[in-house]
């Protein structure tokens, strides 16, 4: 019995190769599939992070806390008590990494020349600088130095717009806790270069303690930004946390960047998509040449049968090639697939495509990220899809009746 | 003078000690030599632009650094739009949609009315004596009379977006220039007094014209019409409630 098997597979394999310019070419098309299906599926994986990441990143976190209200209307009025001892307690949380409290209204910045609509936000720098962005983006003079810093850190598009630079003074105004106007001068003590216009234009950072100061506000805060260990983790902590205040509005990054998370599902979405198209191109190919194969051998395949080969060996046969088949093309493209994201490094640098990135929420550069899962999906739909729609030149073969297929010209 | 009082507006009467230096003490006579105990004067505001120019009459109450109300009375189509100063905080209300709209911080660097005045002009002006250093740096003669001219630098927290101003004030207590300049010593704009005469034992400037430094063909001006000092006004003159009622 095993050796009829061993005859089988030895069949497989040399009629395999019977016609090999036929055979390249079909494992060409299989190379090209799986090399695209695993390409495409780094890529849509690296768009998808880093619309995660530069939400995360771009003062967002993992979860936020704020007043019930704050998030239909950003003012000050929905400002909450941080130095709360339930609210310390709950912060204990083993999963959070750092926590990061903010005062965030709308303000606006006047340079002797233009003035501009921005969020202001204070911030505790030794807290923020592990949060987000702003510490590493910084440069030009550098990040606050104390939690009651009298200076002001604006982006390099910004500090353009209102003809300021690094060193002058700008006006801040914005309503304090009493609604009263609340204005005082900054010094810009720093610069930043973030990824995305839209940051550098639409923020200006000064201490927490100057912002306190100036908006009247004591302890409280408008934004507790959080970041854990482990992002998988985001729900669980969040049902704890909200358990443990509920006097407060607590809300995953998803709920906060709603259009970030859209994009990272629409890019998930698209590879499905992909892997569809792609297999459905590469199947009608592979069941073609297979089908070829069979029709061809019609007279030999009448003669086994007379011989007494049974129906389903002929059938394992055809299948054990189109398995061969599959296996060295997906063999071929998964390392095709590898060096070519290799190849690009940290990603490819798409800025000619200008501003529409931003809308999408992403950088300028594009990594791509190569996961096993990822690759186990595109492996896995190629070898079962394609050896599913092998199935059916391998039935017609094995169903030819041996007296019709011998006489066959 | 109209305009100065606006623009030097409410600063005066700040509880800072008397004993301070002496520049300080010169602009602040000034202002008080502007605005009196109270004051009510008629003016004409003309907005001036290479291709079209705008005139209108407005009236004015003072009291105080605190509180003052612009009224315009002319033309036809603008009358009884109105401002209300009270403290830093400003309100304006406009007739044609029988609306009173209190000036949020983020229209504070905005046109007051279409001229070349700000909001934060008109209603921070008192900014000018304790929230910079004042000092003086010479002094100059005009019409025979002393004329004090002064450096005022603003505090690094100060709500200015100047780099510095330099005031000339003549020994009757009357502004004769103003001049912002931005942080890198350019000056940006200037306001100048003209044709000065006495009213009330006052010497007042009938003229007052602002303009920007690298449009030269853009200004405000301001001329006096009618002015009175230390008049009796209602105590309920300055309220929201007066200003939408445009009974003048």
């Amino acid at each position: 019995m095993n050796k009829g098997y061993t005859l089988v597979a030895a069949l497989a394999w040399r009629n395999l190769w019977r016609n090999p310019r036929r055979t390249t070419v079909i494992l060409f098309a299989i190379v090209l599939g799986a090399w695209a299906m695993i390409v495409m599926a780094a890529y849509a994986r690296g768009m998808s992070k880093q619309v995660f990441d530069n939400a995360i990143d771009n003062l967002t976190g993992h979860i936020q806390i704020h007043a019930p209200g704050y998030l239909e209307d950003p003012v000050i009025d929905y400002a909450f008590d941080s130095a709360q001892t339930t609210l310390k307690t709950a912060l204990s949380d083993p999963e959070i990494a750092q926590f990061s409290p903010r005062v965030r209204v709308p303000a606006v910045v006047a340079s002797e020349r233009e003035s501009q609509g921005v969020t202001l936000l204070g911030i505790d720098p030794v807290t923020e600088a592990k949060m987000s962005f702003l510490r590493k983006s910084i440069v030009a003079g550098n990040f606050f130095v104390s939690a009651r810093d009298p200076g002001v850190i604006i982006g390099k598009k910004l500090a353009e717009r209102l003809e300021t630079a690094l060193g002058r003074r700008v006006v801040i105004m914005t309503q304090d806790a009493h609604s009263k106007i609340a204005d005082r001068g900054f010094r810009v003590v720093g610069i930043f270069d973030a990824m995305m216009d839209a940051q550098e234009t639409g923020f200006a950072f000064i201490s927490l303690g100057a912002a306190r100061q100036m908006l009247n506000l004591e302890n409280r805060v408008s934004e507790i930004a959080i970041k854990l260990h482990d992002p998988a983790h985001t729900d669980a902590t969040l049902e704890r946390l909200k358990l443990q205040l509920p006097a407060l509005d607590v809300r995953a990054w998803y709920k906060l960047d709603m259009l970030a998370k859209l994009f990272q599902d629409t890019w998930e979405g698209s590879t499905f998509v992909w892997h569809l198209i792609v297999f459905l191109a590469m199947g009608f190919g592979i069941v073609n040449t297979i089908l070829m194969a069979v029709f061809e051998r019609t007279r030999e395949f009448g003669l086994f049968q007379a011989l007494g080969l049974k129906p389903g060996f002929i059938l394992l046969q055809v299948w054990l090639e189109a398995l061969l088949l599959l296996i060295i093309g997906l063999a071929i493209g998964n390392l095709v697939a590898w060096l070519s994201v290799l190849a690009t490094g940290d990603g490819i640098d798409v800025s000619a495509f200008g501003q529409g990135l931003e809308m999408a929420k992403l950088s300028k550069v594009i990594p791509f990220v190569l996961t096993a899962r990822d690759l186990l999906i595109a492996n896995a739909v190629v070898l079962i899809l394609g050896l599913l729609t092998c199935l059916y030149p391998a039935w017609r073969a094995a169903r030819l009746v041996p007296a019709h297929a011998i006489t066959r010209i | 003078m109209w305009r100065y009082r606006l623009a030097f507006l409410s600063l005066l009467w700040t509880d800072i000690s008397y004993a301070q230096d002496e520049a300080k003490q010169i602009i602040k006579r000034a202002m008080d030599n502007n605005r009196g105990k109270s004051s009510y004067s008629i003016a004409e505001m003309i907005v001036h632009r290479p291709d079209w120019e705008r005139k209108s009459s407005i009236k004015v109450w003072t009291e105080g650094t605190e509180k003052s109300l612009v009224r315009v009375i002319a033309p036809a189509k603008d009358a009884g739009n109105g401002s209300l100063l009270l403290g830093d905080e400003m309100w304006q209300f406009n007739p044609k949609v029988n609306r009173v709209v209190k000036l949020p911080a983020s229209m504070a660097h905005q046109n007051w009315m279409g001229s070349d005045f700000t909001n934060n002009d008109m209603a921070r002006a008192d900014d000018l004596i304790d929230k910079y250093n004042h000092k003086l740096i010479a002094q100059e003669k005009h019409e025979g009379k002393t004329v004090y001219v002064i450096e005022s630098i603003p505090h690094d927290d100060a709500p200015v977006v100047w780099g510095k101003e330099v005031i000339k004030v003549r020994a009757d207590h009357v502004f004769l220039q103003q001049d912002f300049y931005d942080q890198q010593g350019n000056l940006v704009k200037s306001g100048v007094a003209q044709d000065l005469k006495i009213i009330e034992g006052r010497t007042i400037a009938m003229v007052f014209r602002m303009q920007k430094k690298d449009v030269p063909d853009e200004w405000t001006e301001f001329r006096m019409k009618e002015a009175k000092f230390d008049i009796a006004i209602p105590a309920n003159y300055f309220t929201l409630a007066n200003l939408r009622n445009a009974r003048d």
